[in-house]
């Protein structure tokens, strides 16, 4: 008997409360409390939440909070095989992209990628510093062993961030051309972004099997996508209003405007969201080796179970010099795109 | 001197608000614009606006902030759309196009120049020259051809391949005309195209344009909220003064005989000399003798050269002449009175207007 039997009796729901009384599994508070026995107090001190586990103690027709889980449980298994039938074939490319990529850049030698790499970096930052830090970084990378696991975190990034590129810009675009779309969509993302990056998983673990590619590569799409939709969002809306007004005055079709004025004039803005997003996804591959993500993150998960320190330390490092490399590129190809069209 | 009208704008109102239609009627029932505003929360832009343009001529839209001449300009290449009223353009009322209409209208045959430039930032300005032909889709030979040709004429040759932010405010203004020019519309939509320019360099631009419009006869449409600029450069001169027109006409009719205080306030600091020409305040002789004049003056000769020439004595008398012809006797006295402004305006009624 709990401490608001008598708010039930008074509302006249006795009955109610009574009518399919089961003597469920006990948890252990009402164990230790049947235990130590003794009647409850009317005690104001000690007046109990009018929680579900409190009310239950009263009242048996209303549920304990570990029925409320587990009613959210089935009710998610209930749902998971229509859910897993639409998601499944439509996830299925994102498998192919990060398993082909992984390939790609694992079975390709290494005296091929290193020098692509530093191209890469040097046609986007034009910077020679920039280039030597790449290619001390690689030779370090290299040299302790770690290149592998760092090419594998690397394509990772890379797939991840080109998809959040692709679907991210149009979303973005479509947010600064409708208020409407705006407003439903900043609520989505600021769930997105204040979620804890392990009840990401929770949910994907369910629908998809562990082993399979796209289970971690959504989980960064998710988690990374949301600078690059905000800031595509925010550079477009930011365009100068007279040049708009210029555009409309000269006959401009929407697309044209899109195409020729919006996008250029905001790219510096986009670019920033890039670069967040490339940090954004290097954080989440690194947890995403909790449900098979292969790469560095997988030797810092060693270093954390088996305890082995120096494992987890270097391996922390890598990612460390990885995140270094990502940003500085990154940032120089925005300096560079923002210095062309300062005005 | 009948000129044929170009633009004609017809009983234009627009009101700005959640509903705009309601409000007009309360407009048409006789509310004031402060009114409007307190009770009814709308804004009265512009009331019954009736102004026609003529072809080849440059039609200035002067008034202080919030005059409604900016908003009024807008509505002849419908940037903005008008509560209720027509713009004629060539016979035809524009707020009737299709939005396809519309986009040809403004490639094509009516172009614009903005106070603060609006050139495209990433573009050099070869590109943003032959933006309205780029936008047209025309080939890239042609539209390098016809940037580069108006570039030249605005005396920009040398900087196609510079960037606007590389380039000085004067220099960007003759990148936004040598873009309006190059899309070879007959209309060109001036939006205090100067206003933003200091004054040294405003007087240069102002006499590119007179220049460029001697050989070009293009119709133009200048706003400012600058008397002195308005009376340089106006062929047809219309004040406006919150929403509505207070008076129009040649802009040195309106100097000398102006219909309102406010105007007269407005007139009141102008240099007269420098702005009023003999043809105002000549008598006309229509065809008969002249006798004892100390000298021939030019019609279009402004007060001030007449001033110089006569050494400021005020006894003599001057023929005016124009394609050699005598047209009208010049008596300094007559001059002279012009330079006083006609009433004495009240002291600070415009500021009070303001208020």
């Amino acid at each position: 008997m709990g401490y608001y039997d008598g708010v039930f009796d008074a509302l006249g729901l006795r009955d109610w409360c009574d009518a399919d009384k089961v003597q469920g599994p006990m948890s252990m508070a009402e164990l230790m409390a049947r235990v130590r026995g003794g009647a409850v107090e009317n005690n104001w001190w000690d007046i109990p939440f009018p929680s579900l586990d409190n009310l239950h103690a009263s009242c048996q027709a209303i549920g304990r909070t570990r029925e409320m889980t587990s009613a959210v449980e089935q009710g998610f298994l209930d749902i998971k095989d229509s859910l897993k039938f639409v998601l499944d074939p439509l996830t299925q490319p994102l498998s192919w992209l990060l398993d082909g990529s992984i390939f790609v850049f694992g079975q390709t030698p290494w005296w091929i990628i290193i020098p692509l790499m530093l191209l890469a970096s040097f046609y986007v930052s034009r910077s020679v510093g920039i280039t030597v830090f790449v290619a001390l970084s690689f030779g370090f990378l290299g040299f302790i062993d770690h290149y592998g696991f760092a090419i594998q975190t690397l394509s990772i990034i890379f797939v991840c961030t080109v998809l959040c590129v692709l679907i991210g810009v149009p979303i973005g675009i479509a947010m600064s051309k409708s208020d409407t779309f705006q407003r439903m969509t900043i609520p989505v993302l600021d769930m997105l972004q204040t979620l804890p990056s392990f009840v990401y998983l929770i949910p994907l673990i369910f629908l998809f099997s562990v082993t399979e590619s796209k289970l971690y590569g959504i989980a960064i799409i998710l988690y990374a996508i949301v600078p690059v939709i905000r800031l595509t969002d925010l550079g477009i809306r930011l365009v100068d209003k007279d040049v708009i007004e210029a555009a409309n005055a000269f006959g401009m079709t929407p697309g044209q405007k899109l195409f020729k004025v919006e996008i250029p004039l905001a790219l510096p803005t986009i670019m920033a969201g890039v670069n967040q997003t490339i940090m954004m996804a290097l954080a989440m591959v690194v947890i995403a080796s909790l449900v098979s993500a292969p790469g560095l993150g997988e030797l810092v998960l060693r270093g954390i179970r088996n305890l082995e320190l120096g494992v987890g330390l270097v391996s922390g490092f890598c990612i460390v010099l990885l995140a270094v490399i990502l940003d500085r590129v990154s940032k120089a190809s925005l300096a560079r795109i923002d210095g062309a069209q300062r005005h | 001197m009948a000129t044929k009208t170009k633009i004609e704008i017809r009983q234009l109102y627009k009101i700005f608000g959640p509903n705009p239609k309601q409000a007009l009627q309360l407009v048409l029932d006789g509310v004031s614009k402060p009114e409007l505003l307190e009770k009814h929360d709308h804004v009265l832009g512009l009331q019954d606006i009736n102004v026609s343009m003529g072809e080849g001529k440059i039609s200035v839209i002067m008034g202080l902030s919030g005059s409604g001449k900016s908003t009024l300009i807008r509505h002849l290449n419908l940037l903005i759309e008008p509560t209720a009223g027509e713009v004629l353009v060539d016979g035809i009322d524009v707020t009737t196009y299709s939005i396809d209409d519309l986009r040809r209208l403004r490639q094509s045959r009516m172009s614009m120049v903005f106070q603060k430039f609006a050139l495209l930032p990433h573009r050099s300005v070869l590109q943003n020259a032959g933006l309205a032909l780029a936008v047209r889709g025309e080939t890239r030979a042609m539209v390098e051809g016809e940037a580069r040709k108006w570039l030249e004429r605005v005396g920009l040759a040398g900087y196609e391949e510079h960037y606007p932010h590389q380039l000085s405010g004067g220099m960007q203004q003759r990148v936004g005309i040598a873009r309006a020019l190059a899309s070879n519309a007959e209309t060109m939509l001036m939006d205090e195209a100067f206003s933003a320019l200091d004054p040294l360099i405003r007087t240069d631009m102002q006499n590119l344009l007179l220049e460029l419009q001697a050989d070009l006869h293009k119709t133009i449409v200048f706003i400012t909220h600058d008397l002195d600029e308005a009376m340089k450069l106006a062929d047809h001169l219309v004040i406006l003064k919150d929403g509505y027109v207070v008076q129009q006409g040649d802009p040195q009719q309106i100097l000398l005989y102006p219909n309102d205080p406010y105007i007269e306030d407005f007139v009141s600091d102008i240099n007269r000399a420098r702005v009023l020409r003999v043809r105002s305040v000549m008598t006309p002789t229509n065809g008969a003798g002249l006798s004892d004049t100390f000298g021939e003056v030019g019609v279009d000769d402004t007060l001030e050269d007449v001033i110089a020439r006569s050494g400021g004595e005020t006894s003599h008398n001057y023929a005016v002449v124009q394609d050699g012809a005598a047209v009208g006797k010049l008596d300094m006295k007559d001059l002279v009175r012009a330079l006083v402004p006609r009433a004495a305006s009240a002291p600070g009624a415009r500021a009070a207007d303001l208020n």
